[in-house]
């Protein structure tokens, strides 16, 4: 049972095609685990065909169905929406996740070496590109049993259990839940005793370092604690 | 479906998914092409020409995608909709500036394809479009005004707020309340938090 869910403003952001790559990515994932979330999304899709179906028409030029069923048989370009075959993921992502990731993550995963980075002796982090300034995503992980070191929030993040479960001061989260957290809430995950919780984690404005090439993770400043 | 008059879309659409059919295709594009192009011209920021490819690659998107449609889980209409945003978005970020990390990802991938699973998807679909048709004209001006800039731009929220210079908080109980006047179910969550910025 999913007890956490984007809330509704999130979800029409989602389905009228609002949201940037990152949050998107985060959305469709929580979707993947979320019967009640998909039945909104499909209602929001709906209303979108109605509103195009309910639409002023507007004159399209004289010869262009012509010139598009001429292009009906060319063969496909992959700009055009072709299906292209996923890889299986590269083993530096961890084997009992590999298949737990949504096929699209696989993606980008397949453009970069996932790196996992300690950044204690329970949790680990690999960044995943999107190639916005905006956004940071990545996979986080938290060793059975582990806590994360106490860390406040610079930018919103949205969170996605992809497996395992965690908790904080609010609550237990288990696979497929979605959380939002905002700048100054500050908290200390950390896994249950069983296994592993890795989860997909996006943040806005992540902070940059001049001189140095790498965007650093914004996970990575955390309060002393 | 139910449906007024005219031609039964759905069926048009499978029978081009089912059987290549030209005659039907072009049935559909006559109809759906200048819905289209006054959807995205509506939106603003797209000029003519411009909304024409927009028109011609969603179509032709329509008609590779055919066979994957069942008209069980959506009507036509629904699915041209979802196909255009994504040709929209993905032809929004092909022209801002450029990424050679993420270009060959195109928006269908990111959007949930998994609604097949979901069983009650037939059901709600009949019961959300007449509840839609039913509602959507009495809705008042402020909240179809928030919708239509929703849906026709791409906008989030909070650039709706921006372009309205009213408050997100506005913006989201207009949302809302527009949604359950028109009987769709919203998020589980039920809680107001603070919108995401996209």
């Amino acid at each position: 049972m999913i007890n956490n869910h984007p809330n509704t403003q999130l979800l029409t952001d989602y389905a009228t095609g609002g949201l940037s790559m990152a949050p998107l990515i985060s959305i469709t994932t929580h979707l993947q685990f979320c019967d009640q979330c998909r039945e909104a999304v499909s209602g929001l899709n709906i209303l979108g065909g109605e509103l195009l179906a309910d639409c002023d028409e507007v004159d399209l030029s004289d010869d262009l169905l012509a010139q598009t069923l001429a292009m009906l048989d060319a063969p496909m370009e992959t700009s055009a929406g072709a299906e292209v075959a996923v890889e299986a993921p590269r083993s530096s992502l961890c084997p009992d996740l590999a298949n737990e990731l949504p096929k699209y993550l696989h993606k980008f995963l397949n453009h970069q070496e996932l790196e996992w980075r300690s950044l204690s002796s329970t949790l680990s982090v690999a960044a995943i590109s999107v190639g916005e300034a905006d956004y940071e995503l990545a996979l986080h992980r938290i060793d059975a049993g582990g806590k994360a070191p106490v860390h406040d929030h610079k930018g919103t993040e949205l969170t996605v259990v992809l497996k395992g479960s965690f908790s904080d001061e609010d609550g237990i989260y288990r696979e497929g839940d979605f959380l939002m957290r905002e700048p100054g809430d500050i908290h200390r995950p950390s896994a249950t005793q069983d296994q592993a919780c890795i989860c997909l984690s996006v943040l806005s404005a992540p902070i940059k370092l001049t001189g140095i090439k790498q965007v650093l993770n914004p996970f990575m400043r955390f309060n002393p604690s | 479906m139910n449906k007024p008059t005219g031609p039964d879309w759905n069926a048009l659409l499978v029978k081009v998914g089912s059987h290549q059919d030209k005659a039907a295709f072009g049935a559909l594009f006559s109809h759906f092409g200048p819905l289209l192009k006054g959807f995205l011209l509506k939106g603003g920021g797209v000029e003519p020409e411009q909304a024409e490819e927009l028109v011609q690659e969603t179509m032709i998107k329509v008609w590779r995608k055919a066979p994957s449609y069942a008209p069980t889980q959506a009507a036509a209409s629904t699915w041209m909709y979802t196909i255009a945003r994504n040709t929209r978005i993905d032809w929004l970020r092909k022209h801002a500036k450029k990424n050679h990390q993420t270009d060959e990802l195109v928006a269908e991938d990111l959007f949930d394809e998994n609604e097949e699973s979901s069983p009650f998807t037939a059901l709600i679909q009949t019961r959300n479009a007449s509840n839609i048709k039913e509602h959507l004209n009495s809705l008042p001006q402020e909240q179809l005004q928030v919708l239509t800039l929703m849906y026709f731009q791409g906008k989030s929220g909070q650039e709706v707020a921006d372009e309205l210079a009213i408050p997100l908080g506005t913006v989201k109980s207009r949302v809302r309340l527009a949604l359950q006047k028109l009987k769709l179910k919203l998020s589980p969550d039920g809680e107001e938090q603070v919108v995401y910025a996209s």
